[in-house]
């Protein structure tokens, strides 16, 4: 079926989730994330779109030489899906949605993130999938969950920050909430949603069982400041901390040019002085011990943001970083993506891809010492249509193509 | 939940593998957490420690013997290099500040050096972080899947590996959005308060309403700016937002001064109604406006108490304190009949 060809070298490099069959329903975001860390990691993953009702990623910018209406040359696109495969199926048609049922029928999990009742209405709910793949992990991540009072909530990507409260925890004391330009809950949510399918897989692997696994935005958006449930702050945080003193975003030489500083340690905070050349603030009384300073906190961060003004914020963080006090630049987007520590380290790497040319895409932030990932491009819009429908499902040529004049294979 | 249950895992807690052992423990792993080698304050120990037992005088190496995965955080150094010396099955996570250098970091550092701050905040003052310790949180969650990965990996090959996790790699991988923007555009994002901005121009995202904050934004969505037109209208407050049709304009091309004149309309009609009216009526016609909801509602919330997600933990002190506690719902096969199907 298959049809042969040679391997290129990563292919003999054994991945952790080889053999990991994923039919991924997912678009935009939330659910495209979890996919890309399982395809990474060398499942196969399948993406089923359909040009009729085009991921919204795929218009996503930026593009590629400005291209917006070109559906292969956005580069957020591409960083979201990369190392999968892509089929388009219009499920709106009882035969696209038929033949997604085989795709889940051969898969081990299939992956959505559709609004509410959607999977329902054309016909590939999680009972139906069972029906035909029993042990089948459905993955679904929505905004608020698929039970529930909100269940039939939607939203955007900023909802799960303002029901789970971080929205009014966030920005500066005294102020309204704060929305940041970037949907966290789009980072978070499948995140918990990549555990989920590899807990699943787990639990499958030993029962025999499969499960809806529902996975609500909100709730991870609460699982990670679980701590400030704990013991809620009287007032936002912003950039302090409970205990440590200095800790703050402090001024350097230069626009808009900040350096973040803490110290954990007596001996940090002996060294941030000595650093900063300022005998003054060791000897001065109200700083003498991490209490004294935090109860003397504007004091201090007044004294030290007359010193670190003069400094340039990268020889700074790096001269502090030296002598063991924890410290970093405020790095902005033309610094990531320039940074050559991140390039070393494997953050980026080289991709290339046939609209976006070779580009950086972010990998998974683990090295695997015996499976290690491979970061393949982002798939063209139906790039794998007849790769899958032929060499998996077995359609033949003939209706694969009648299929696709017709619009189901569309 | 059950789905790692008879799975063991062993914990050097650093901030940077805390929250994932307690992941691990949510989903039902036997965690015992060996060391502690900073100092959490009581919160942070209630929130990240849940669900672990601690070892009470227990060696180290014996502990390992017995464990099927090592939570090894070193971002206050030290690390247990030889933690698979004889231990061929052990899958060993080290979480590190950066895989290639030590260095030191607090959760504040790593999120100035994920490019994350740079635009949270307002423009005439310092970058912000997000609430809580996120690069703690986000690093804690890569180590669970690192972990889960690795159990998975072992049913391949037979045997364990070591995975290192860079902290500085997961706060950065967050960042979704800065780097790409300005690869492919040379632009670089700044703090905008709660403007956001595309195009040439920017909207609002923070509303105040009768008895708190909503979230909502004029983008273009011309079925929602048509749901909500069309309850303003019928209380006779659209003005001209119903003569507008909102497939013919780009809100996003469009004068800013003309966009605060219609946001003008939209921010009188929200301050006249309160959470719970503008709520119910985003729910019903699709708005995509969500409230904005405090401490103390996020805890009373009927709809997460319906999903069973808060728990109540001891807090040391003869009381209980409510943290979440599943993280997510599982919904068994039809027909299987089991407690813990929904979980």
């Amino acid at each position: 079926m298959e049809e042969s060809r040679h391997p290129a070298p990563w292919e003999d490099v054994l991945g952790a989730l080889d053999g990991l069959k994923i039919a991924d329903f997912s678009w935009v975001g939330a659910g495209p994330r979890a996919t890309k860390d399982l395809a990474d990691n060398g499942a196969t993953v399948i993406k089923i779109e359909s040009a009729r009702r085009l991921d919204l990623g795929r218009r996503s910018p930026p593009f590629a030489d400005g291209a917006s209406k070109n559906p292969d040359a956005s580069a957020f696109f591409a960083q979201t899906n990369t190392s999968k495969k892509s089929v388009t199926i219009n499920l709106g048609d009882p035969r696209g949605a038929e033949i997604a049922k085989r795709l889940v029928a051969w898969s081990d999990v299939a992956v959505e993130n559709f609004g509410p009742g959607y999977m329902e209405r054309i016909g590939l709910s999680y009972a139906e999938l069972c029906k035909v793949r029993p042990d089948i992990i459905l993955a679904s991540v929505s905004v608020a969950g698929r039970t529930g009072p909100m269940a039939g909530f939607r939203g955007y990507g900023n909802s799960a920050a303002a029901h789970s409260g971080h929205a009014i925890l966030s920005g500066w004391p005294g102020s309204e909430p704060h929305m940041p330009p970037f949907a966290y809950g789009d980072v978070v949510a499948p995140m918990f949603l990549t555990v989920a399918i590899l807990a699943a897989l787990e639990h499958r692997d030993r029962t025999g069982e499969g499960g809806h696994m529902d996975v609500s935005q909100i709730e991870p958006m609460i699982h990670v400041i679980a701590d400030l449930f704990a013991d809620p702050p009287a007032e936002k945080p912003a950039n302090s901390d409970p205990v440590m003193a200095p800790h703050a975003v402090y001024p350097c030489a230069g626009d808009d040019a900040w350096i973040a500083i803490a110290t954990e340690t007596e001996a940090q905070w002996a060294a941030l002085c000595d650093a900063l050349g300022s005998g003054e603030l060791r000897k001065d009384e109200r700083f003498a011990t991490m209490a004294t300073r935090k109860a003397h906190e504007a004091d201090l961060d007044e004294a030290i943001a007359a010193l670190t003004m003069r400094h340039d914020k990268n020889s700074l963080a790096d001269s502090l970083a030296a002598t063991g006090v924890p410290a970093s630049a405020v790095l902005d987007g033309r610094d990531i993506a320039e940074s050559a520590s991140l390039k070393a380290a494997g953050h980026f790497v080289e991709v290339d891809h046939p609209v976006l040319g070779r580009s950086d895409m972010p990998a998974p932030p683990m090295r695997m010492s015996a499976t290690p990932h491979h970061v393949g491009p982002s798939p063209c819009l139906g790039e794998h249509s007849e790769e899958v429908f032929h060499g998996i499902l077995g359609l033949s040529r003939d209706d694969i193509a009648t299929l696709t004049d017709e619009g189901v294979l569309a | 939940m059950s789905l790692l249950s008879g799975t063991r895992v062993v914990v050097i807690a650093d901030g940077l593998t805390d929250m994932g052992g307690a992941m691990l423990a949510a989903l039902g792993a036997d965690v015992t957490l060996a060391g502690v080698t900073d100092t959490p304050g009581d919160a942070a120990r209630l929130a990240w420690h849940r669900g672990m037992r601690v070892a009470e005088g227990e060696d180290l190496d014996a502990l390992l013997d017995d464990a099927d995965v090592f939570l090894d955080g070193r971002r206050s150094g030290g690390g247990h290099d030889d933690a698979r010396s004889g231990r061929p099955g052990l899958i060993h996570v080290v979480a590190n500040v950066d895989n290639l250098r030590e260095t030191p970091a607090t959760d504040l550092t790593l999120m100035a050096a994920s490019g994350l701050m740079t635009v949270i905040g307002e423009p005439d003052r310092p970058p912000l972080r997000l609430p809580g310790n996120q690069a703690f949180a986000l690093t804690g969650i890569q180590v669970a899947t690192a972990a889960l990965m690795g159990l998975r990996a072992r049913r391949l090959t037979g045997e364990g590996q070591r995975i290192d996790v860079s902290a500085t790699q997961s706060a950065t991988l967050a960042n979704y959005r800065e780097a790409v923007m300005y690869a492919w555009t040379g632009r670089v994002g700044r703090r905008q308060g709660n403007r956001l901005v595309r195009g040439s121009s920017g909207v609002r995202q923070v509303w105040p309403c009768a008895d708190g904050y909503v979230t909502w934004s004029m983008i273009d969505n011309p079925g929602m700016m048509r749901a909500l037109v069309g309850v303003m209208a019928e209380h006779g407050v659209a003005g001209e937002l119903a003569e507008i049709d909102w497939d013919g304009i780009l809100v996003a091309d469009t004068d800013q001064g003309v966009i605060d004149r219609w946001q003008g309309i939209v921010g009188a009609f929200f301050a006249e109604h309160t959470k719970a009216e503008l709520g119910a009526w985003s729910l019903k016609h699709g708005w995509g406006l969500s409230t904005i909801s405090t401490l103390e509602e996020v805890r009373g919330s009927e709809h997460l108490a319906a999903r069973g997600f808060w728990q109540d933990v001891p807090d040391g002190k003869g009381g209980t304190v409510k943290l979440p506690g599943p993280l997510f719902l599982r919904h068994a096969p039809p027909g299987v009949q089991r407690e813990e199907a929904a979980e």
